[in-house]
């Protein structure tokens, strides 16, 4: 039987699957450019701050983490978990208990550490990490067959696909990660009785891909 | 005053005296995480917070809750049927029974709806009844009837599931009743008196100070939990929008809402959280509402005085449960009464809830028991008198030492086939010592409530 949804859960999975997986990848990003900054460049929070198109400055490698987690711009990872937060409350009877738990307590460690004294450190990051995967293990229990656990995949997805085009990494990859969005947005054409067009990888500039795809997915959501 | 500590007690002492005292903070923790929060507004801001809850739950033994059952049973069996009679044959106004102008007075009485029969003649479907533990008669008695929107059932479910998850020796080693089953119990009803179609929990939104509620009985009764633009009605038949635009029909709504906005077309075209045209489905019999339009009748302070004549007219039953000793000033002789006695009666403005609009005669200064007693005299049927009562402390783990806080008790009764009278309920205590108040408006907490036996 088909799951039923509402266009403001779907959509609010959709976008609780994009700030999860933005918040684990971009850790993972600073976590490289932290230890780089320490002794072998300098410079290497400035080089992925560019990346997002946004200006970091800072003195340290503690200052980099600090303006990098808690700084006054769009990348912020502080804010994103409390979007992510809102996003899980919301749908919060569509997740598993246990995922909702780990969102609110990675929102709730940030919380906490933008109001400690202390200087913050790896170790706030290992924290973050280690809840997001037992967030997404709690989440990949269901095999994602549900019609919720899509959109939740669908918004992890698009966000791995947009990282891995932005960092410039394996176009295999990206061609891969394509293709399991192309799956899944079948299934809810399915779902939904519509045949939408295959999202084509070759010869097409990355943000062309991303932004096509973010439409298909505004369009399978009726409000 | 605390109840003296009987064999039961002593049972849970007895092994929370094992307990690592580290596991209560892991048990603050473990709430902080999973459980539900409160929102409210305050100046103006919308603020998120927990309520503040106690690790020491209060005990209720089976027998004890027995004739609690009992008696909520009988009162919601008769709470039913005088909703049923009023709003159709109003045989007990005609009777003299009630008093004509006390109904018509009353804020939740809907004229409107007179001649009008819900789904198996059910209305009041979910109620959160409130009952204090007299110590002058070891006695339970009955403070006041919910019947329009009872929240904070998913209070006692949450800290339930944390204690299970941090203390699972008590429930390995007492015999305490299982709770889990409250959403079922909802789940049942809702199906009972479906007018076909799927069910739904309808909530004014996330900015609602119970919308974790909302959502954690939702997921629990496997019902969708929609705002009002997420339903639609077409042709007095009600429908939830699905995602990829299907229409789905609704048979059954648990609606989180008030009367005044539930269809902005009927009652305040102001209401932005109602659906429009949920009325007209509603009389047609296309969908079942929980509760029934025009409860509030019944939970109104004034007629909670009649509601042992109910008891008596419908049932031929002595009512089981009592109600505070209660006095209406709008009766010549009970004003007598009040006026003579005011300062030892709680007086309490039926218009109000959660606490507010509760007068101690006792804390009031003698210029302000002669105000009190203009206001009443100028409107009597605006107030109710009732002896004070001196209920039972629970104890308390608070700031690291064991303290006595008054503490009443919210049971939970759902009718559908039949009454269910959940073996739980919230327990709600005062965060100061001597305080009568437990409301979580009023900055009360709650703990867990073990229905046990040895």
């Amino acid at each position: 039987m088909e799951q039923l949804l509402t266009a403001n859960v779907a959509t609010n999975l959709y976008w609780l699957g994009r700030y999860i997986e933005r918040i684990e990848a971009t850790l993972k990003q600073i976590m490289v450019a932290y230890d780089q900054i320490i002794d072998v460049d300098k410079n290497a929070g400035i080089a992925l701050y560019e990346n997002f198109s946004t200006e970091l400055e800072y003195t340290n490698a503690k200052d980099f983490l600090h303006k990098a987690i808690f700084g006054d711009h769009s990348a912020n990872i502080a804010v994103l978990a409390g979007y992510a937060r809102e996003n899980a409350i919301i749908c919060r009877n569509h997740i598993n208990t246990q995922a909702f738990g780990e969102i609110i307590a990675l929102h709730a460690l940030f919380q906490k550490s933008s109001n400690s004294f202390v200087d913050i450190d790896y170790k706030l990051i290992d924290e973050a990490d280690s809840l997001i995967s037992e967030m997404w293990g709690e989440i990949s229990k269901t095999q994602y067959k549900r019609i919720s656990d899509y959109f939740l995949r669908l918004g992890q997805l698009i966000e791995k696909a947009d990282f891995n085009f932005r960092f410039d990494e394996e176009k295999e990859t990206g061609i891969i990660i394509i293709d399991e969005i192309n799956k899944i947005l079948a299934n809810l054409e399915e779902d939904k009785g519509v045949k939408v067009e295959q999202t084509q990888t070759q010869e097409m500039d990355y943000e062309v891909i991303i932004n096509n795809i973010h439409k298909k997915i505004q369009d399978l959501i009726v409000n | 005053m605390l109840e003296t500590e009987n064999e039961l007690h002593k049972k849970f002492w007895e092994i929370f005296s094992k307990q690592d005292r580290q596991k209560i903070d892991e048990f603050k923790n473990h709430m902080d995480k999973f459980a539900i929060n409160f929102n409210l507004y305050k100046d103006g801001n919308f603020i998120e917070r927990s309520l503040p809850f106690d690790v020491i739950p209060r005990i209720i033994s089976k027998e004890e809750f027995s004739k609690i059952e009992k008696g909520l049973q009988q009162r919601i069996q008769a709470l039913n049927l005088f909703l049923e009679d009023l709003y159709t044959d109003a045989k007990i106004v005609k009777e003299g029974i009630v008093p004509q102008e006390f109904v018509e007075q009353a804020s939740g009485y809907l004229k409107e709806f007179k001649g009008f029969s819900p789904s198996k003649k059910i209305r009041t479907h979910i109620n959160g009844i409130d009952l204090v533990k007299d110590t002058v008669n070891d006695s339970w008695v009955i403070l006041e009837d919910n019947l329009r929107v009872p929240s904070g059932s998913s209070y006692p479910l949450s800290i339930r599931d944390t204690y299970r998850k941090i203390y699972p020796d008590f429930f390995e080693q007492l015999k305490i009743e299982p709770i889990k089953q409250y959403p079922s119990y909802i789940k049942s009803a809702m199906n009972h008196v479906s007018c076909g179609g799927i069910n739904v929990v309808l909530t004014p939104g996330r900015f609602n100070s119970a919308y974790y509620e909302h959502s954690y009985l939702a997921q629990e009764m496997d019902a969708q939990l929609v705002r009002a633009h997420e339903l639609e009605v077409i042709d007095k038949k009600v429908y939830f929008k699905n995602y990829n635009g299907k229409r789905i029909r609704v048979g059954s709504i648990y609606r989180r809402l008030d009367d005044d906005f539930i269809d902005p077309k009927f009652f305040n075209p102001e209401s932005l959280i109602g659906v429009p045209g949920l009325v007209e489905a509603y009389l047609a019999g296309n969908v079942a509402l929980m509760n029934a339009i025009g409860n509030g009748v019944a939970d109104d302070k004034g007629i909670y005085y009649f509601v042992p004549k109910m008891i008596k007219y419908y049932l031929g039953e002595e009512p089981i449960l009592h109600n505070a000793p209660t006095y209406l000033p709008y009766f010549k002789e009970d004003m007598e009464y009040v006026f003579k006695n005011i300062e030892k009666l709680v007086i309490k403005d039926v218009a109000e809830a959660g606490g507010y609009g509760v007068l101690f005669g006792h804390e009031m200064s003698a210029l302000q028991l002669e105000d009190l007693k203009t206001a009443i005299k100028a409107n009597p049927r605006r107030f109710i008198a009732q002896e004070l009562i001196e209920f039972y402390d629970e104890k308390c783990y608070l700031d690291k030492e064991l303290k006595d806080r008054k503490a009443d008790f919210r049971a939970y009764v759902v009718m559908g086939e039949d009454i269910k009278v959940w073996q739980c309920g919230l327990t709600r205590y005062a965060l100061e010592a001597g305080n009568y108040l437990v409301n979580s408006s009023q900055g009360g907490g709650f703990k867990d409530t073990w229905v046990m036996e040895l």
